[in-house]
């Protein structure tokens, strides 16, 4: 007899969230082959909150996208969780990202025909599964969205729909939260409410997050930073703060300390 | 900014193709009926140019459907073609309604007296009938025919051939000595039967008397043009007679037989119509949407410093560029259409061929469909979207709804009046205006509730979304529909279009039906029914010979028999026209068979020069029992007294006279008998008996009183049918105004899509989301035209019943429910390709889709 275990009791041996190894990401072919990721290997901590950086192109998105299960790697493997991303069909990628996966993106996160709660619940009423009333409200109360429920997308905020947005994607509990710029079109005023309750959604409920951002404040909340250039990680913080970040993402900057850094 | 707009022309393959494709349905649908039915029609005047190809002038009577229409004496004729100038002529001896029994198994070759004629066999002068075997007939008992005919008795010359003979009313039996044909190798000209006699004996048949012609035909010498011999020969012409050059008469006998044609013309042409209407949502919908998605690309012109102008410019270029390739692949295509119809027709239809007829107005409707209707659905959208300021339209990827208050209020002053006129012509005794005042009505409302329309989509959409959209996809499905009422309302304009027009047919007809099953169920005591089919409006010259019902009140079991006459052509009672005619009948026989109650007077038996007739025309004609009329029958005017008035019934109404009225009437022949059994009796042996007694006239009909039903509702079950190809018609279009809103629905939401994949839903969801959505905008359709279609086709009943024309409101309940499911499976069938679109889309790309 099987029952399906609630996500969150399915703690086996694996203590990473989420995890790549050996990949690679090549588009196009001959001439015109763009390599975005050359052999990453990255583990990414249960409970923890991870910001990649990075300058532009150099596959900080591409990236996440493969750990996400959105986009195929050329050679490699992913997991989340003690599932193997890498190789899943269609079928099988939809079940993972209704059991395991949450995504934030950077804009366009709603369903204009939906209200706040119903954008919410989407993926629990997607995967059939009902709503645990005590943590949705617990959500609900984290994000501050308690008198907007009703409301549909177009009568909120640019940061309450982030904020909706982050709270869809925490009420399923997912092993992890995929979060791509979900601050590039706030102000830094809404940026910091959104990143803020990301950070206690991490440290009060033990949420896996993963964030890509090219922002060094929204970077200093997470525990831990790692960076991309050229498709290879070259460096990684832990207790960031935004001097630090800066410091770092100048020194990568210079691309003639690249290959020596290596 | 032109290059501008050529280059987004190019970019934007698949909305493109939507629209190019949405302009070549609809003008291809309605350009190719309107090929076809002018393509019909000239091969038609083909035919008859054919037959008077040789022939500069005929002389005919001017009204040859007379009583007593006028004959061409031998000297007259002699006179005629010694006008100056013919060259040769040929005299016309000829009957309608001549027609030949099949060799093997003695059934008549052709129930249609219209396509049998009977002429005088000779050589003929002006070279359109050929001889091809044997000779002509030269004594009474001898006829020639045509090859077709022979292939159709299946005789061949030396036979025995038995031939009905209108006049004498009865078949008589001949020697066949000769098979013709016409010049060029034809069998027939048009599938007609022709029988040729010896000419004294048709003439003595047809006319009467030896040495008479019904006309001539005559051929000019080389310099005299056929209306300078017209113009002599109209110098020579007696009274009653008619000239026309060959031409001419072609042109009028081809007006003649297109009466015939009009019908599946007018099929045709209602099929433009509704391809045309439907066509303009179809093209204005497309054309909406693929403008209002660039709102923001138009937006960012305006930004750039594009003027109000160029902006709108460009849209109006880029559509007039779409249009005009649409307008002219879709003319092709419905050129294409029409000659593959005209094949499939003339495979049936011998015809001559006269081509392929693309008129101006064809051209011309078709690219103001394909034209002006792009260009006025691209400018609205283009006007609203160079009104938005740039910043705000690029901003704001939803734009929030434009209020329906204008729209709905001008529809409701649509719909209101229109509702007060059906109600009033339902419900008010308004007589014959009724239906006038009905139809104003009816499409003061159609127009209003197509106006209304988008402030009903919203909340029937939910309605049926609670229904059927169970599930998370489901619902997002149902929202979808549910979150542009516009463009819902107007992608189902199509259908309900259809379905108004099936519903309102089906619901009359239904009731016409149910109203004559009621009755004839109740209180009729006719057991079998005796039918003649007619050409003309049936005047005692078409039917069966009273006499035979002596032979059918000889077989055991029948109670009763009796013959009804009819004649409608120059009646006149009281001085008035009376269209409807006149019928003659044993009355007192007739109110055993037949529920007829008396208002006023008695009703019994009838003498000569009396009448009974039903109170809606006693009360137009302000007659009473015991009042004089003059009656005129057949020429011939008596004073007639009323004996009653009674009430009308679906079945009996009228004006009824005894059977020595009959004298009067142009023909001896009766067009219906009523047979009534003993109790007990089962009617199929008697029927059978009857049919073998009626055989010898052809076009007569026995059946029971079931088949009276279904053929008293025949002529309605054929408009039903039309009707429903209508509906067909405009489904497919429909669905494929469908097909492209979703489509380009999907391309507008590739975002959202993107997102609902990304937080779980599978793709067998995303197809059912959007297959939810496409039968809740068919079944909106449906339920609104089926809504509208009963509600007026009751109203229409409501009147008839008023009329005496049926007695029950019957909503045919099946048919509505096949109409239902069809459209579902339409719904089903336009989401496929959508679906599939849908469901490929790959996540991330669908996610980052600007």
């Amino acid at each position: 007899m099987t029952t399906a275990a609630p996500p969150l009791i399915r703690q086996r041996v694996e203590t990473s969230a989420a995890r790549a190894s050996q990949v690679w990401k090549v588009y196009g072919t001959g001439e015109a082959q763009v390599v975005a990721l050359r052999g990453v290997d990255v583990e990414l901590e249960r409970g923890r909150f991870t910001a990649i950086m990075g300058p532009s192109g150099s596959g900080k998105s591409t990236l996440m996208h493969c750990l996400a299960g959105l986009d195929s790697v050329s050679r490699g493997q992913v997991f989340v969780g003690d599932t193997e991303v890498t190789g899943l069909n269609d079928a099988g990628l939809t079940r993972l990202r209704r059991e395991k996966i949450g995504f934030i993106f950077q804009q366009f996160n709603l369903l204009p025909t939906l209200t706040a709660q119903e954008n919410i619940l989407l993926p629990l009423a997607i995967a059939g599964r009902k709503p645990d009333q005590e943590w949705f409200r617990t959500v609900i109360d984290t994000v501050g969205l308690g008198d907007r429920l009703g409301h549909r997308p177009n009568q909120l905020s640019g940061g309450q729909q982030q904020r909706v947005a982050c709270a869809r994607a925490l009420v399923s509990r997912p092993e992890v939260v995929f979060a791509d710029e979900p601050t590039g079109n706030l102000d830094s005023r809404s940026g910091a409410e959104v990143l803020g309750f990301l950070r206690r959604s991490v440290t009060e409920y033990g949420q896996t997050i993963v964030m890509v951002t090219h922002d060094a404040v929204a970077a200093s909340y997470a525990d831990r930073v790692i960076f991309l250039a050229d498709g290879q990680i070259v460096a990684e913080l832990t207790g960031p703060t935004p001097e630090r970040v800066l410091d770092t993402l100048k020194s990568l900057d210079r691309p003639a300390q690249l290959g020596t850094e290596l | 900014m032109i290059k501008a707009s050529l280059r987004g022309l190019l970019q934007r393959k698949l909305r493109l193709s939507l629209a190019v494709f949405a302009i070549v349905l609809s003008v291809a649908f309605l350009s190719g009926s309107l090929v076809l039915s002018d393509t019909l029609n000239a091969r038609f005047t083909a035919l008859f140019s054919t037959i008077n190809q040789n022939v500069s002038v005929v002389v005919q009577a001017k009204d040859p459907q007379a009583v007593e229409p006028a004959r061409l004496t031998d000297a007259q004729l002699r006179a005629l073609s010694e006008v100056d100038g013919v060259k040769a002529f040929s005299p016309d001896v000829s009957a309608q309604g001549v027609i030949p029994f099949r060799g093997t198994d003695g059934e008549p070759v052709s129930a249609d007296a219209a396509l049998g004629f009977g002429v005088d066999g000779k050589d003929d002068p002006l070279g359109l009938v050929e001889l091809r075997e044997g000779r002509w007939p030269t004594a009474e008992g001898e006829v020639a025919i045509t090859a077709h005919t022979a292939e159709l008795a299946k005789v061949k010359r030396g036979d025995q051939l038995k031939v009905y003979l209108p006049v004498l009313n009865e078949p008589r039996s001949f020697t066949v000595v000769g098979v013709a044909g016409y010049s060029g190798g034809r069998d027939s000209l048009a599938g007609e039967v022709v029988v040729m006699f010896q000419q004294a004996f048709a003439q003595q048949t047809f006319y009467g008397a030896t040495g008479l012609y019904g006309g001539a035909s005559f051929a000019a010498e080389d310099g005299v043009s056929d209306d300078v011999l017209k113009q002599r020969i109209v110098e020579q012409l007696p009274d009653g007679f008619k000239a026309l050059t060959g031409q001419e008469s072609s042109e009028e006998q081809s007006a003649q037989v297109g009466v015939l044609f009009d019908v599946f013309k007018y099929i045709l042409i209602g099929f433009a119509v509704v391809a045309g209407v439907v066509g303009v949502f179809l093209i204005f919908n497309t054309f909406n949407i693929i403008v209002a998605q660039r709102t923001r690309e138009l937006a960012l012109l305006r930004a750039l410093g594009a003027g109000w102008g160029q902006v709108a410019g460009s849209v109006l270029l880029e559509a007039l560029i779409v249009s005009l390739v649409g307008a002219t692949v879709g003319l092709a295509a419905g050129i294409g259409v029409a000659a593959a119809g005209e094949a499939a027709i003339t495979s049936e239809v011998a015809l001559p061929s006269a081509g392929l007829v693309v008129a101006p107005l064809t051209v011309i409707l078709a690219y103001l469909l394909g034209v002006v209707v792009t260009l006025v659905a691209a400018f609205v959208p283009a006007v609203r979207a160079s009104s938005v300021p740039p910043v705000a339209a690029m901003r704001d990827v939803v734009r929030p709804d434009k209020s329906l208050t204008a729209l709905s209020i001008v529809g409701a002053v649509f719909a209101l009046p229109g509702i007060g006129l059906v109600l009033l012509g339902a419900f008010a005794d308004l007589g014959g205006t009724a239906f006038l005042v009905l139809l104003g009505g009816a499409v003061l409302v159609f127009i209003g509730a197509l106006l209304l329309s988008p402030l009903l989509a919203r909340p029937i959409v939910r309605g049926l979304g609670a229904l059927i959209g169970r599930g998370s996809a489901g619902n997002l499905g149902v929202r979808n529909a549910a979150r542009n009422p516009r463009r819902t309302a107007v992608t189902a304009a199509a259908i309900i279009i259809g379905v108004t027009v099936i519903g309102m047919t089906a619901t009359v007809v239904q009731s016409f039906k149910t109203s004559l099953e009621d009755i004839m169920g109740e209180n009729i005591g006719v057991e079998v029914m005796i039918q003649a089919s007619v050409t003309a409006a049936p005047d005692g010259r078409q039917g069966f010979n009273p006499k035979a019902l002596e032979q059918v009140r000889a077989i055991p079991g029948v109670k009763e028999a009796a013959a009804w006459h009819f004649d409608a052509l120059g009646v006149s009672v009281a001085g008035q026209p009376q269209a409807f005619g006149i019928f003659a009948t044993d009355v007192g026989q007739a109110a055993r068979m037949f529920p007829i109650d008396a208002t006023d007077g008695t009703i019994r038996t009838l003498a000569a020069q009396e009448l009974v007739l039903d109170d809606n025309i006693a009360e137009t004609l302000k007659l009473k029992a015991g009042d004089r009329t003059p009656v005129a029958i057949g020429g011939v005017t008596r004073d007639y007294t009323v004996v009653g008035v009674y009430q009308a019934t679906p079945i009996i109404q009228g004006i009824l006279v005894g059977e020595a009225a009959v004298a009067d009437f142009p023909g001896p022949l009766a067009f219906q008998g009523f047979v009534s059994l003993n109790d007990g009796v089962d009617a199929a042996p008697v029927v059978e008996r009857i049919e073998t007694i009626m055989k010898d006239y052809p076009g007569v009909q026995v059946g029971d009183r079931q088949s009276y039903v279904d053929q008293a509702t025949a002529s309605y079950d054929f408009l039903l049918i039309a009707v429903q190809i209508l509906l067909l018609v405009a489904l497919v279009i429909a669905l494929l105004g469908i097909l492209n809103t979703l489509v380009l629905s999907i391309v507008e939401r590739t975002r959202e899509l993107g997102l609902v994949r990304a937080v779980g839903l599978s793709r067998s969801g995303l197809v059912w989301m959007v297959t939810v959505e496409s039968v809740l905008i068919t079944v909106f359709g449906v339920l609104l035209g089926l809504a509208l279609g009963v509600g007026l086709g009751a109203a229409f009943t409501k009147a008839l019943m008023t009329l005496e024309f049926a007695t029950v409101i019957a909503i045919p309940w099946l048919e509505l429910g096949q109409y239902l499911l069809a459209a579902v499976v339409a719904g089903v069938l336009a989401a496929v390709i959508p679906a599939r679109m849908a469901a490929r889309l790959n996540v991330l790309d669908a996610i980052s889709y600007e």
